[in-house]
């Protein structure tokens, strides 16, 4: 008996100890994924898991993303750690500089002990052979060494330093939402060189067709999202002020609603620049003003499913009142969701909301409903010139344009 | 109020003042008495309420009334269920219309909510073939496209659609 506890003590414990090790880095990089959403941009719509193979969509031709499962051949399964931390960091992969589709210009910041436990996740998933597609780049972007000078001048290689007169909550949520997240590579505008503008942090970005809005907390807080409302639209999808739409919901769905909840606080703090919940303020409904030539338009296509005094229905249709997608200067995707329509939105495999139809009004009725809509439902005190909302369905449709193709 | 009139199954309607909340289906179901159109999901997803609206340029379109209210309707030409059927003197229905008449035969429905909404839609699909025939082959795609906006939850389309393929390649001028 004695020398069976010998032999477990020198043989066995230690390979437990290591397994439970190996499990809980291999766990820690899983949840760190779903943060980074590295499985919406590698799996195709039908296509094996990490497989790669997703279209994006860039002014000098489609990239596609790579196979990252740990398959040695078509995949990343002979990457070393050291390897797979320059992909990361250093947007250098094994077979050159990779396209800043893949978000490096964010996950350089991403730490030491974060990447290992990454490293560990992907080398632990099923090895898929899915072959990488070619990309379809223009000439000359298709010569990868010229992304050796955009790296240069555009690639940082700081590590992310925590801001000391900042909480460890608001630092988390900073480094979550700028590192893993990479928030800022949809919502901070692209400079000529199509690399994040610093200078314009999250200040908000016309992509793919739809606005990634504003996260500044200045913004926010004038659209009156309190932590409670941020936590929500990034668990669920909806909240009072509204719900996501376009690309960001399989974001909703494979990443944020799977993020903790103590997480998710952080990144709000970090968004609002507020440890403590802010004042939370009712809905705004301003009353109707019958004589408004957009009320009739409102009661006659938005009432049966947004309500007549804009409150929605719970978890079907979002409520108007309040509204942040409606309360911005620009109101692009409030007319692109007019002019489009929304397919039912599925945020987690509990909750989706229903569709919108798309309706064919004149410049003349978008011009008097969106600016009913505005006057209704916020504070923000704009009325649109005819000429204004022709230049933002023109901007709107465009962008929808170059979407598609 | 607004007063409202329109021309519903080639019978023009006296106006009446509506409030501009009260939705198509309800002016429909509480003032006029019409009855077939079915109230479904109240949200636009299921067409079970859809009607025919005959615009002035000779076209036509299926529109929902659960999500447009009475008034979006003012002064327009609509056909409902009830408008398919000959009638007699008596106002009586003696002979269903083609499509009536097809997904009757194939046992399209059950519980039949969503029929007025296929129907109309059906309806409008044979209109547009007689003016614009399309080739065979395209048929099948043709019709599964027209009806995809359809909800049904007992019989699984296959019967409504195959009523409606039936009617179609047994009519002259419809396909090529």
């Amino acid at each position: 008996m004695k020398k069976l506890t010998i032999l477990w003590t020198i043989f066995l414990f230690p390979l437990v100890v290591c397994a439970s090790k190996d499990t809980t880095l291999i766990k820690k990089g899983e949840y760190l994924s779903k943060i980074a959403d590295c499985f919406a941009c590698h799996t195709a719509d039908k296509g094996e898991p990490y497989g790669g193979g997703v279209p994006f969509i860039t002014p000098f031709g489609n990239v596609y993303s790579t196979n990252i499962s740990s398959d040695k051949k078509a995949g990343i399964g002979s990457y070393t750690y050291e390897e797979f931390y320059d992909a990361l960091h250093k947007g250098i992969g094994k077979h050159g500089n990779l396209y800043p589709a893949m978000p490096f210009t964010s996950f350089y910041l991403i730490t030491d002990e974060d990447t290992k436990a990454l490293y560990a996740y992907m080398m632990s998933i099923k090895p898929v052979s899915q072959k990488n597609r070619d990309n379809e780049i223009s000439f000359p972007f298709n010569i990868r060494a010229g992304l050796k000078t955009w790296n240069l001048v555009n690639l940082s290689n700081e590590k992310f330093v925590p801001e000391e007169d900042k909480s460890e909550k608001y630092n988390r949520g900073n480094y979550l939402i700028n590192s893993l997240g990479h928030c800022g590579e949809c919502h901070t505008p692209r400079n000529s060189m199509m690399a994040m503008d610093k200078k314009r942090k999250l200040e908000g970005n016309l992509i793919v067709g739809y606005v990634a809005p504003s996260l500044q907390s200045v913004e926010l807080r004038r659209q009156e999202w309190t932590l409670k409302d941020l936590v929500s639209v990034m668990k669920n999808g909806y909240s009072r002020r509204g719900t996501v739409l376009g690309h960001m919901t399989p974001i909703i769905y494979h990443s944020l609603s799977n993020v903790s909840h103590e997480d998710l606080e952080a990144m709000a703090s970090y968004l609002l620049d507020s440890d403590e919940e802010v004042e939370t303020k009712a809905l705004t409904f301003n009353g109707h003003d019958k004589k408004d030539p957009g009320y009739l338009l409102y009661t006659g296509y938005c009432t049966s499913c947004h309500g007549i005094n804009g409150e929605g229905i719970p978890n079907t249709t979002p409520a108007l009142a309040g509204n942040a997608t409606l309360n911005t200067k620009k109101p692009l995707n409030t007319m692109l969701t007019i002019i489009y329509g929304i397919k039912n939105e599925r945020y987690s495999q509990t909750n989706a909301f229903g569709h919108m139809p798309s309706y064919n009004f004149t410049d003349e009725e978008m011009t008097n409903l969106i600016n009913y809509l505005q006057k209704t439902f916020t504070n923000i005190g704009i009325k649109h010139s005819l000429e204004e909302i022709q230049a933002f369905k023109e901007e709107v449709i465009k962008g929808m344009e170059n979407a598609e193709h | 109020m607004p007063k409202l009139t329109m021309t519903i199954n080639n019978k023009q309607i006296e106006p009446m003042e509506i409030s501009e909340e009260i939705m198509m289906i309800e002016y429909l179901h509480e003032y006029l008495n019409l009855t077939g159109t079915k109230f479904g999901c109240g949200q636009g997803e299921c067409s079970a309420c859809e009607i025919i609206v005959d615009h002035k340029d000779g076209t036509s379109e299926s529109v929902k009334t659960c999500i447009n209210s009475a008034l979006t309707f003012q002064g327009k030409k609509i056909r409902t269920i009830e408008g398919h059927a000959k009638k007699n003197a008596k106002g009586y229905a003696v002979k269903l219309n083609p499509v009536q008449e097809a997904f009757a035969k194939q046992f399209s429905f059950q519980c039949g909510w969503c029929t007025p909404g296929f129907t109309n839609r059906a309806t409008l699909l044979l209109e547009e073939l007689e003016k614009n025939p399309i080739k065979k082959e395209d048929l099948r795609t043709h019709i599964s496209e027209h009806l995809n906006s359809h909800l049904c939850r007992c019989t699984g389309y296959v019967k409504y659609f195959k009523a409606l393929e039936d009617l179609i390649l047994s009519k002259k001028g419809l396909t090529l």
